[in-house]
């Protein structure tokens, strides 16, 4: 305390900090640690005598004032035990250690992406790697060749693929996800993933399809659109939820256009679309994308390959053990044939 | 520093306790009513034994829903399944029939400021009762829905009623309606909506006639002030308390307990609740704490009472009923402990 917070502590100091194993607070020092163990946990709710263990405090309940003491007082529900002996950080089973310890570095990661993401930092220490990824990427002429062949390769099978009504993965790749942490698993990806996973900052719909001079050579999908956040709650949406659309819009790289149906019509659509593609280049179907309303980033990254970290929230889910707000107790058991008052 | 002691009643009620409560002038004089049709007259030994004897008990007709000290230690009030609010003289165990509601009677409360005796019935109707001329019948006031919890600090009383509503009627202005015996409704002083979103279990007044305290059966109470400006209103607040949390094999979440009982210190203003989780806490109202949580009962406290000098805490005993229950019966487990609090034990520590 009295020490001013200098920015945020980095996570080994805060693993290194003692805590309560009754309500785990943590704290500056052991002392403060123990102090607070004998104010709120191993005090004498009749004479307010401080112990140093609950061992202690239910032998001195027990002798001084003929009471036996059952459980630890402000501890958390699966913590009230008296069979653990603790005393600062002593006595802490090994199991509790490590969940604890798991749980700060969860957290502590969780923050520091919501505070990167929230200022758009870099992350302390990861400069060094800063330096090829904020770098815009230039393809150069054969890079780009070779992409093109290997799209018109992909249109190709997909043509082969819908003339057997199963839709084909589909290109939606962006070089713009060489700045993502994680790497598309997909082969045929040009580029080698960044050898350091950096956090991009989330940004929404910009820099998009319509601002690209027609005419202009093949723009490789939507450089910084597809820049995603490494953020799970916000884009991890499923392949699924996507409003339908011809799969070589919607399909993202992997997923198999989930329940898409082989319906004439939508064969149709797919089939012109596939030609219109054949014809034009990746600007025509960005901006359709565009006025469509679809945002590529949904379509372009592989969404479902990001590892969920988001704690599984537990549903709050109540029992009442009496549960009729019209009817009192008292009502139903003035009815119940043992309490039935029956005027003679 | 007096040491805190807690002991059971040696005889206690047969079945299930309605309601408990000690005598104005005596804090050794415990009544209880219980639907086992008896009321049972208690007296806690004063020399330290920790002992608290049965006196005498009144047998009803019918289950006694509720009781009240009158006057003094020696006359008390009950409330009848079989309709009836009676009156009973303590030492002779002479019962005599003050009015007749048209259904059980739910709840009875004294004034001892104005002699008045209020009566919550079933029938959607109060009978106010004037105990210096007992022979004069009572004035009935209409309610707009069943009352569950009646209670009365020095100047106003509270009725909870069905769908949440509450009413709070000013007692002089009851006094006054009963001296003239006008014919005149009386309005209420003020219409409230309970705080709480589920049926209210009960009701208990602070002592220093400021406001009053409400429990739900989901878990919750709420402590409200009578004032009616927007500071006071602004002041009230309600909580969560008597839960537990349900293992996982079980689905996890809460187990949400009605709170059965609420009673305030008579001198400190903190308050006790006692819910359908067996366990009893005390309140800091002001500072808006827990102070205490006693270890848990065997079974769900159904009614709570602390005597007038604020040195016992009696507490009744016995199975909740709970949903679903078809064959209800509190024989065999219905008890009463009383505890004797230390000085300090229910001093609060006033606002932070």
């Amino acid at each position: 305390m009295g020490k001013k917070k200098r920015g945020h502590p980095d996570v080994e100091e805060i693993l290194s900090r003692p805590w309560c194993y009754y309500c785990e607070r943590d704290f500056e020092d052991l002392k403060l640690l123990i102090s607070h163990q004998k104010a709120k946990h191993f005090k004498c709710d009749r004479c307010g005598k401080r112990l140093n263990t609950a061992g202690g405090l239910s032998v001195h309940m027990n002798q001084v004032h003929k009471e036996s003491l059952n459980s630890v007082e402000n501890a958390l529900p699966n913590r009230q035990g008296l069979d653990i002996e603790i005393f600062g950080m002593e006595g802490v089973p090994e199991d509790i250690l490590q969940q604890h310890h798991q749980r700060i570095i969860t957290n502590y990661y969780t923050a520091q992406a919501e505070r990167h993401a929230a200022t758009g930092n870099p992350p302390p220490g990861q400069s060094g790697s800063q330096g090829p990824t904020k770098k815009i990427k230039v393809e150069t002429a054969e890079e780009l060749k070779k992409r093109l062949a290997e799209h018109r390769a992909r249109l190709a099978a997909q043509k082969a693929a819908l003339a057997n009504g199963t839709p084909l993965p589909v290109d939606g790749q962006s070089p713009a996800q060489v700045a993502s942490p994680f790497p598309p698993p997909q082969g045929g990806f040009p580029y080698p993933p960044p050898g350091v996973p950096v956090v991009p900052s989330y940004s929404p719909v910009q820099a998009y399809p319509p601002s690209y001079p027609p005419g202009a050579s093949p723009p490789p999908g939507a450089p910084g659109a597809f820049n995603l956040p490494a953020r799970p709650p916000i884009n991890a949406p499923p392949a699924s939820s996507l409003p339908q659309r011809p799969p070589f819009f919607y399909a993202g790289p992997g997923a198999t256009a989930p329940g898409y149906p082989a319906s004439a019509s939508t064969v149709d659509e797919l089939v012109t679309g596939a030609a219109r593609q054949g014809h034009g280049d990746d600007i025509d179907q960005l901006i359709r994308m565009a006025e469509a309303g679809i945002k590529p980033a949904k379509n372009g990254t592989p969404t479902e390959e990001t590892p969920v970290d988001k704690k599984s929230k537990k549903e709050k889910n109540m029992r009442m053990v009496y549960g009729d707000s019209e009817v009192s107790p008292e009502e139903k058991l003035a009815l119940l044939p043992r309490y039935r008052f029956i005027e003679v | 520093m007096a040491p805190a002691t807690q002991f059971e009643v040696a005889q206690p009620p047969n079945d299930a306790i309605s309601a408990l409560v000690f005598a104005p002038d005596s804090s050794h004089r415990l009544l209880a009513s219980s639907w086992d049709k008896n009321v049972y007259l208690y007296e806690v030994d004063a020399d330290g034994s920790e002992e608290a004897t049965l006196v005498k008990t009144y047998e009803h007709r019918a289950p006694v829903l509720d009781v009240c000290f009158g006057a003094n230690k020696d006359e008390a009030f009950s409330a009848g399944l079989d309709h009836l609010v009676k009156r009973i003289d303590l030492t002779t165990g002479e019962q005599t029939v003050l009015s007749k509601h048209n259904e059980p009677v739910r709840c009875v409360v004294y004034s001892p400021e104005h002699s008045i005796l209020i009566s919550a019935s079933w029938d959607n109707t109060l009978h106010i009762h004037n105990t210096t001329a007992p022979s004069t019948p009572p004035l009935t006031i209409q309610l707009p829905g069943k009352p569950h919890a009646l209670a009365a600090s020095p100047s106003k009383v509270v009725v909870a009623m069905t769908a949440r509503l509450v009413h709070i009627y000013d007692l002089p202005t009851i006094a006054t309606a009963l001296s003239t015996s006008s014919s005149s409704p009386i309005p209420p002083w003020q219409q409230r909506e309970s705080s709480l979103k589920f049926l209210t279990r009960t009701v208990s007044c602070m002592p220093n006639d400021a406001g009053y305290a409400t429990s739900s059966i989901e878990g919750r109470v709420a402590v409200e002030w009578f004032e009616d400006t927007a500071e006071s209103q602004a002041r009230k607040y309600a909580f969560k308390c008597h839960r537990q949390v349900a293992p996982d094999e079980e689905g996890g979440g809460d187990v949400v307990y009605p709170v059965n009982a609420l009673a305030f210190h008579p001198v400190f203003g903190t308050f006790a609740s006692g819910g359908g989780d067996g366990t009893v806490a005390l309140w800091d109202a002001e500072a808006k704490r827990r102070m205490r949580q006693y270890q848990k009962f065997p079974d769900s406290v159904a009614a709570l009472a602390f005597s007038r000098d604020g040195k016992y805490l009696a507490i009744g005993v016995c199975p909740g009923f709970e949903t679903g229950m078809e064959d209800y019966t509190g024989e065999g487990r219905t008890k009463v402990f009383i505890r004797e609090l230390s000085e300090t034990e229910a001093k609060g520590k006033g606002p932070k």
